[in-house]
């Protein structure tokens, strides 16, 4: 049963040190702000966590600048337009401050997910293949895959392995474009499925190799929604990224929103929705707290603040963290956050423009 | 093309110190990267100069592509440059949007992805990407030196993905020898022939089915996969630019015999990627090494 409760209240009950949690939203959209900065707020319980996410990564940016990152696990750490790479991630890769990283593709990731949410036991991936994504395999070398000598998981949370390669058993048939013919209507021209079939590459036979890779199946999902329902039943608006996947495969799904809504009325359009109710944990609203991201048909993300902080946050550790401290950590909660340090003038002039779904007239300069 | 007043885009030149003819490194590499594509085709665009070389593409050479970006988004008629694959800008008058498994899955795997458009860090001899480190893989807790890499990028993202099923591959990249190495020392994507096919290190012994085209396109040049060696070869040069400046800045033996001269960016491509796709300038704005280098001369 989905319980409703205040953002406090989720991250005292389920994110603790080490906890593994994959975050939702996909760089600057719908990203769980508002679960993120209450974790900051209690830093000092938390310590650190085994942070997830396919896509970044401003969330985890802000995650990494307060020190909260022991172990990633992910896709992509850049900021897109506005860092290449987020810098407070980047440099605790690289001064050891975050000493585990393992690295996937978002397809990689996202089929991980599609066996997660379908309850498989591996799900079949056509790319990485020749890659060097899959053979540094980082928690392998950790000693954190396989099982103790009593046949327990060394990390329940870690697949005994990052991936497998099989020959196919139907011999490349389903692939596209398939050789019908009279040719596949797939765009796609090219197959050299001929070639192919003579690799004795990873299985050491010949055949059409196929990735397999583990479901995830995270400790805590955290995503963000427009609308959640009394019951947790969950629609999405706008792109859905990663989160309909990964939200069906976690243990314990943390949904933040604009706004609680009664069951009716995400009921009499069930086809719209993106997750039913017994998949939801705990409810936490938190209008605007998706900021500084946007929410599509909401509000638009805060290009300033991003370009300001993408400045900032190349000062010294010491002077991020403190940024964080004095903005966030020591703020009462998220309503604190958002009237008192950004606004409501600068929450107001994000609305977005109702046929656009973003701001369309939002300032934009480098 | 969508009509643009010859008033507003003479206000606009004057307003960024701009002309008609003269262009910047960014302007020549979206339009360089924009000719490329086949009008119909199905491209995956990366954040950036992708992004913003195919909407230059959807308005010009390619009015029927489709536009797809991996976040979940698919043929969208864009009215403002998104700065994410996951920006709501992206999504504007889409056919769909979705999630990322359908974007990889239900579109690029099931055969709708004929072109990829990617960036990197390096890039090989061979069109291998690398889009993750510099200076060693291993992250702390399991590198004997107790530190992390030298220089730790973004990592795949989408990259690997397209790479892998596009029929043909776009990249931008600044152009440095030590960018350009014979071998890469991560392969992210494998977005070109991946190796010799004699000695069975091509990308279709390792199982990819798709793809092996590949056209690089620098600040300096364009180069094009051989079809039957896999290598980069030379096959145009930017104006301005000679040969031997491409030569000193690949860090393998480029074959240059069939190199030709670039037929520079008309007016109207450039008065479309400035009016149509990023008028403030987002992208178009940013200078690259070699520019902020002349001008500090």
């Amino acid at each position: 049963m989905a319980e409703i409760m205040t953002a406090r209240e989720a991250v005292e009950r389920y994110i603790h040190t080490g906890t593994q949690v994959c975050w939702g939203g996909f760089s600057y959209t719908r990203r769980p702000f508002t679960i993120a900065r209450e974790v900051i707020r209690q830093r000092d319980r938390i310590k650190h966590h085994f942070c997830t996410m396919n896509g970044g990564a401003s969330v985890e940016e802000a995650l990494a600048a307060n020190d909260l990152i022991s172990r990633m696990e992910t896709t992509y750490i850049g900021l897109e337009g506005i860092q290449p790479v987020a810098n407070s991630i980047r440099r605790r890769i690289q001064d050891g401050s975050i000493p585990l990283f393992e690295d996937y593709s978002n397809y990689g990731y996202a089929t991980r997910t599609i066996a997660g949410r379908f309850g498989w036991p591996f799900a079949p991936l056509m790319a990485e293949l020749g890659s060097d994504v899959p053979e540094y395999d980082v928690f392998g070398k950790a000693g954190l895959r396989g099982k103790n000598a009593d046949g327990s998981w060394i990390d329940p949370r870690i697949p005994p392995k990052k991936f497998a390669v099989i020959d196919d058993p139907f011999d490349g048939w389903g692939l596209r474009p398939h050789a019908f013919e009279d040719g596949d209507t797939t765009a796609n021209k090219t197959n050299a499925l001929d070639r192919v079939r003579e690799s004795d590459k990873y299985t050491g036979s010949k055949g059409v190799k196929v990735m397999l890779v583990p479901p995830i199946m995270p400790e805590v999902t955290v995503i963000r929604a427009q609308r959640v329902a009394t019951d947790g039943t969950v629609r999405m608006e706008g792109i859905n990224g990663p989160d309909a996947e990964q939200a069906m495969c976690a243990r314990v799904l943390i949904v933040e929103c604009e706004q609680i809504v009664p069951s009716d009325e995400l009921r009499a359009a069930p086809e719209l929705n993106h997750l039913p109710s017994h998949i939801t944990t705990a409810i936490v609203e938190q209008p605007f707290g998706g900021y500084p991201s946007a929410v599509p048909n909401y509000y638009d993300y805060d290009w300033d603040w991003f370009v300001s902080y993408g400045r900032l946050n190349r000062k010294s550790k010491e002077e991020v963290k403190d940024y964080w401290t004095q903005h966030v950590y020591e703020t009462k909660d998220d309503w604190d956050y958002l009237q008192r340090v950004v606004g409501m003038n600068r929450l107001f002039e994000l609305r977005a423009t109702p046929a656009y779904g973003y701001r369309a007239d939002l300032k934009r300069p480098m | 093309m969508q009509q643009v007043s010859d008033d507003a885009y003479d206000a606009y030149l004057k307003e960024r110190g701009l002309t008609r003819t003269q262009y910047t490194s960014m302007e020549l590499l979206a339009v360089a990267a924009a000719r490329e594509v086949p009008d119909g085709a199905f491209v995956f665009a990366g954040t950036g100069l992708p992004l913003l070389a195919s909407m230059l593409a959807q308005f010009t050479v390619a009015p029927n592509m489709t536009l797809i970006m991996e976040a979940g988004i698919v043929g969208p008629r864009v009215e403002h440059l998104p700065i994410s694959v996951s920006d709501p800008r992206g999504c504007l008058h889409s056919s769909m949007v979705s999630n990322m498994a359908d974007t990889f899955g239900t579109t690029a795997l099931r055969g709708y992805c004929t072109v990829g458009m990617l960036g990197g860090a390096e890039c090989d001899m061979y069109g291998n990407l690398n889009s993750t480190i510099i200076g060693g893989y291993w992250p702390a807790g399991v590198s004997e030196s107790g530190k992390g890499p030298q220089v730790r990028f973004a990592g795949s993202g989408g990259a690997n993905n397209i790479a892998s099923f596009a029929d043909k591959v776009l990249v931008t990249m600044v152009q440095e020898a030590r960018r350009f190495p014979e071998r890469i020392e991560y392969l992210t994507s494998v977005a070109g022939a991946r190796g010799p096919r004699e000695k069975h290190e091509s990308r279709w012994d390792y199982g990819l089915v798709r793809g092996g085209e590949l056209v690089m396109i620098s600040d300096l040049c364009i180069m094009r996969s051989n079809p039957e060696t896999g290598l980069l070869e030379l096959d145009a040069v930017f104006p301005g630019v000679s040969v031997e400046d491409v030569v000193n800045n690949t860090g393998w033996k480029l074959d240059t015999s069939r190199a030709k001269e670039f037929k520079p960016p008309t007016e109207e491509e450039l008065k479309a990627v400035r009016m149509l796709v990023d008028p403030s300038r987002i992208y178009l704005g940013r200078k690259s090494k070699r520019e902020a280098a002349a001008q500090q001369k």
